[in-house]
């Protein structure tokens, strides 16, 4: 802009900003901090952090603001050209308890003993894949930083590390390329998760029988951890105060939550289907929020033989943050029962599920979502946001914005009818054969 | 799950899985892999992806003095971003009243551009204070 600027953050985030900043080519930004919270404090007590000081200098907090705008440049804060970046050599070379120790210290692990990844599980991991090791696969960024590039060969060290099979390779290729990390810089600790549709299911021996979301089967587990391994070691996040500052993190970020479709035993069509693609076609599709829950604590019981699974959700999604869609896991049994219901399609259910799960604008508005995501919407026209806005605090409107805020997969044993519920909406779906 | 598989979730008794060879009965098809432990040094790959470069922008040119100046007070969004602003505009006015403030929502949630504001800025301001990195 050519205008002397004054960033103001609060002390929470010192190391974000100015890592941020420097990484965005002004290393010596001029950045002054305010205590922290700011959200949620009094006029009163907000001026009191306007008079006080800078939490981080120690300065009066207005002087540091004004000497920002007003103190001549140094010769570093004029600088201009191209800083490079460096990650290191391209390979280690040490004992393996050794490489263990410092690939974890480090911060290339989740923290978990790897599958070091030498060059010859490297090579092998490549075979699974006809496409050369040095092409470019994608590029990711954890949040609002400059993305990292990468290349094939880089894809697979990350799988060979959380202990991914050869052939598991086309997945993990196919969620690189998409650049949506699993680890997000967001305060909201995200979580994220994966549907994998077609034959792959059955050729790589998937879980999606009883257990389905849980560690009983080996692609469902190493593909969802090579996807948090890539989010840190392709998209550089993962890391506390820089790029990633979650404030109390989310246990599904070890593997993510894994959902292979029980195709066959679902009365709609796969979720790729919908998506565009044939069913013989090999799809794996990404979704990001805020968690997965448990439908047995909804209205209903799976003893009541006319347990109305719709209304289940409903009263779950209720409690759901609108700005994210629902992504309703339903076992076999309660798909079955959705469609004796007269649920025939998956779009019946969602638009019974927009007009009955519902709010006041009252409580809407109150919610932190509305306000940070939505409410600047609607003062830019967007709807539904912008009329929204406009009614009056009693009035009743939709949870979600939209039918296609919903999605349903189908998974599980049929030991139970019982549902889980995901805070998740969806991203992409995209091909897993064009990386085989 | 194969008859073998669900033999083998027993307790691998013998007597059952006599004739019926189980994988995890199966001795292992290779010597253990010297890359999993030892004294001897391997070669691993590092895994990180390639950060772009880092393009360094020079810092714009400082004001010699706020006095007769319009500061933008630019409100990304964040809670209470507009509260804390509020009483910046107060400070000016009560400690440097010569300092014309401009008080300013970004349009947009916090992460979108606003290059409408941008160009008003640039056009009718000296500086800015933006808040806050919540």
């Amino acid at each position: 802009m050519g205008i002397p600027s004054a960033p103001l953050v609060t002390k929470a985030f010192k190391d974000l900003a100015i890592l941020n900043a420097a990484k965005r080519g002004m290393p010596h930004e001029r950045i002054c901090f305010t205590p922290h919270p700011v959200w949620g404090k009094t006029p009163e007590e907000v001026r009191a952090y306007v008079e006080g000081p800078d939490p981080v200098s120690g300065k009066p907090l207005m002087k540091e603001i004004i000497d920002a705008l007003t103190v001549p440049l140094s010769d570093d804060e004029k600088k201009s050209g191209i800083v490079s970046v460096s990650v290191g050599p391209p390979t280690f070379t040490d004992t393996a308890d050794n490489l263990q120790d410092f690939y974890l210290n480090n911060g290339y692990t989740d923290f978990l003993p790897i599958i070091l990844p030498t060059e010859e599980r490297v090579d092998a991991m490549m075979k699974g894949t006809s496409h050369k090791p040095d092409e470019v696969v994608g590029k990711m960024a954890a949040g609002a930083y400059p993305p990292w590039s990468y290349n094939v060969r880089q894809v697979a060290a990350s799988a060979v590390m959380a202990g991914c099979r050869p052939e598991y390779f086309p997945i993990a290729l196919a969620i690189a390329s998409t650049g949506i990390a699993s680890l997000f810089s967001s305060t909201n600790s995200f979580a994220f998760a994966m549907i994998v549709n077609g034959p792959i299911r059955d050729k790589l021996e998937f879980n999606y029988g009883i257990g389905a979301l849980g560690p009983f089967a080996q692609p469902n587990a190493t593909i969802g951890r090579c996807w948090t391994l890539m989010s840190k070691n392709l998209g550089n996040g993962g890391i506390p105060g820089d790029t990633y500052l979650g404030s109390l993190g989310n246990n599904l970020n070890y593997n993510n939550v894994v959902i292979a479709e029980h195709e066959d035993a679902s009365p709609w069509v796969p979720f790729h289907v919908q998506r565009g693609f044939k069913k013989e076609e090999n799809v794996v599709s990404l979704f990001r929020g805020l968690g997965v829950v448990p439908g047995q604590v909804a209205r209903g019981s799976s003893a009541n033989e006319n347990v109305q699974f719709d209304y289940q959700m409903s009263d779950l999604f209720s409690t759901f943050t609108g700005f994210f869609g629902a992504l309703i896991i339903a076992d076999p049994l309660v798909a079955a029962r959705l469609k004796e219901q007269g649920y025939d399609t998956k779009e019946k259910l969602f638009d019974w599920l927009y007009k009955n799960t519902t709010q006041t604008v009252k409580d809407y508005k109150s919610r932190n979502y509305a306000y940070l995501f939505e409410y600047p919407q609607a003062l830019q026209g967007r709807e539904p946001y912008a009329t929204w806005y406009k009614l009056p605090d009693d009035a009743v409107i939709p949870h979600f914005p939209r039918p296609e805020s919903f999605n349903i997969v189908v998974a599980g044993g049929q030991t139970n009818a019982y549902p889980q519920a995901g805070n998740l909406s969806f991203g992409v779906s995209v091909s897993i054969d064009k990386w085989m | 799950m194969n008859r073998r598989k669900l033999l083998s979730l027993l307790g691998m008794s013998p007597a059952l899985l006599a004739g019926i060879p189980t994988e995890a009965q199966k001795p292992p098809t290779k010597a253990k892999d010297a890359t999993d432990s030892g004294s001897a040094k391997i070669t691993a790959v590092n895994p990180k992806g390639t950060p772009p470069p880092i393009q360094l922008i020079p810092m714009a040119p400082r004001l010699d003095t706020l006095d007769g100046k319009t500061v933008y007070l630019v409100d990304t969004g964040f809670h209470g971003s507009d509260v804390l602003l509020h009483q910046i505009e107060a400070w000016f006015s009560r400690n440097m009243p010569s300092v014309t403030t401009v008080f300013k929502r970004k349009a947009g949630p916090y992460a979108e551009d606003d290059p409408n504001l941008w160009k008003e800025i640039k056009a009718k301001g000296n500086a800015v204070i933006m808040a806050v990195g919540h």
